[in-house]
């Protein structure tokens, strides 16, 4: 990473009522490695916050980065087994094992930082609808693997943990790339934030100056009271809220 | 209207009203293994079982519904058995935590690599078969318009009640169009009560599901039960698209001589309240020894 710094920030917000503790979402960070990771576990399913932060934790921290859809599937089917296994010997009510047994559900979205002379780049890898944004001073370069705040919905695909029920999402890995300049920011962001956020690039480009003022300067408290007024508004939806943001610092 | 969220600060309310009279006894025409009794029972389980499961969050269960189980036959009260068996009405969460027992089953999974298992799975039963005296309907409607005038005090604001009556025969007790009538003139903000009607058969008759009209309905009991049955909204209009079953706008939630797929789909449809995918547990079942 010679001649280039990182300045990284990160924030988790509950939805409305909750504790940080009850939070799925999830957030990884290696710094070291250049590497970040937004998880999304999903209310419906069996111990999703758990599910959400093995991913998020561990694919920031394994040796070379899963960056294929083929080694992104071999990596899943590891990290499911290692969630089921972890399950072994709790007793469960009838409802909880049958919940159990359909596994667990998350969106996931990665990003990999290369750094070269001349040829700096990313990379990111995405199942479900947790964003990346690539933003170059006003511009947005660059958003995957959902680009327009309509594109977003209640039902959408996401990482199972079951092995029998992945075969159906491995088509929808998407694998994406750009080049990076110093200045450039980088934002990992769950589905509710990343609606948002693609709606103000729209609507409201000052209340976006804002929040990323707010995040760059690690002013949380403020940060929530913006979300919680903007879900107030109906602006955002009431749900859990991850964010990543990596910007990119010249010497 | 019906688009009220439903959460547990703004729960809705489910009510199952189940005919339990003696020809419930009787089985299904062409299908002579079945009882009445029996189907109905099992499926009004498997409703209680899916309605459980969509509320289940990890390992909690959330009080999104709260669930009446009524039946009328020899007796007119709750049908729940268990802990509950006195309860005319119960939160969710306590429907999840109280069956009357539950019972383990085999039920054939995919094992991820092209192959099957079988693992074993517990189903609770909240209900068992019950099929005895008259069929006071009358009585029973009256009881269900209690029920939701003291639910409807406590929440005005919310997704209006459901009310999936399920009945073999004609009223022993008189007409019940005019408490019919008075059900479905109860309401909360977002909209008028919803009373769904599914008349079984144990006579091979031709059957009429959700019509628009009373032009082909066969007699005046079959029309009484039509005036007294809603019409589906746009989001359980959407559940009948994916069940593959045929309802229009103006279409009411009214069966008339069903079957037991009737029965089955009776209850998807109008379990689906907002809009939620039904679940389709006759597959499961296909697949439980």
């Amino acid at each position: 990473m010679s001649g280039w710094q990182l300045q990284t920030r990160q924030f988790l917000l509950p939805k409305s009522g909750h504790q940080l503790s009850e939070c799925e979402d999830a957030v990884g960070i290696n710094a070291l490695k250049s590497r970040f990771a937004v998880a999304d576990g999903a209310t419906e399913a069996f111990d999703a916050r758990s599910w959400a932060r093995l991913l998020a934790h561990s694919w920031v921290e394994i040796e070379a980065p899963v960056l294929t859809p083929e080694g992104f599937r071999a990596w899943i089917e590891a990290q499911g087994q290692s969630l089921h296994d972890s399950w072994n010997g709790l007793k469960l009510s009838w409802y909880a094992e049958e919940k159990a047994r359909a596994g667990s559900f998350a969106a996931f979205v990665g990003l990999q930082l290369d750094f070269k002379a001349g040829a700096s780049s990313w990379k990111a890898i995405a199942l479900g609808d947790s964003c990346l944004i690539h933003r170059r001073n006003k511009s947005v370069l660059g958003a995957l693997p959902i680009a327009d705040y309509q594109g977003f919905n209640a039902a959408p695909l996401l990482v199972p943990s079951r092995a029998s029920m992945q075969e159906a999402v491995w088509q929808q890995v998407i694998v994406g790339q750009g080049t990076i300049e110093a200045g450039d920011v980088l934002l990992l962001l769950s589905d509710a934030v990343a609606a948002w956020y693609l709606m103000l690039l729209e609507r409201d480009e000052k209340a976006l100056a804002r929040f990323d003022n707010l995040i760059r300067d690690e002013r949380e408290a403020e940060l929530a009271t913006l979300f919680e007024s903007e879900r107030v508004a109906g602006r955002i939806k009431d749900d859990d809220i991850a964010v990543v943001r990596v910007e990119i610092m010249g010497l | 209207m019906y688009s009220a969220q439903i959460t547990r600060a703004n729960p809705t309310c489910i009510l199952l009203l189940l005919d339990q009279s003696g020809s419930m006894s009787d089985p299904f025409s062409g299908n002579s293994a079945i009882k009445k009794s029996d189907f109905v029972a099992d499926v009004v389980n498997h409703t209680l079982h899916d309605l459980v499961i969509r509320c289940t969050k990890t390992e909690e269960v959330r009080n999104y519904y709260y669930i009446s189980v009524i039946g009328y036959g020899h007796r007119v009260g709750s049908a729940f058995g268990g802990p509950l068996e006195q309860r005319r009405l119960a939160p969710i969460a306590e429907v999840a935590d109280y069956p009357l027992h539950v019972k383990t089953s085999y039920k054939r999974v995919a094992d991820g690599g092209g192959g099957w298992v079988e693992i074993p799975v517990r189903y609770p039963v909240w209900v068992q078969p019950s099929a005895a005296g008259k069929t006071p309907m009358c009585e029973a409607l009256f009881e269900v318009k209690s029920i939701l005038e003291a639910w409807l005090r406590e929440h005005p604001t919310g997704f209006p009640p459901t009310v999936l009556h399920l009945t073999d025969g004609e009223s022993s007790d008189g007409d019940p169009g005019q408490i019919g009538q008075e059900i479905m003139s109860l309401r909360t903000d977002d909209g008028p009560v919803l009373l769904f009607n599914c008349h079984i058969s144990s006579r091979r008759a031709h059957k009429i599901e959700y019509p628009a009209d009373e032009a082909q309905l066969p007699d005046g009991f079959a029309r009484t039960l039509f005036q007294i049955s809603s019409q589906l909204p746009t989001n359980f209009l959407a559940a009948a698209a994916q069940l593959g079953v045929h309802a229009a706008d103006g279409s009411r939630g009214f069966v008339f001589n069903g079957d037991p797929s009737s029965i089955v789909q009776f209850y998807e449809i109008g379990t689906s309240l907002t809009g939620m995918t039904p679940y389709k547990w006759m597959d499961d079942k296909l697949n439980l020894e």
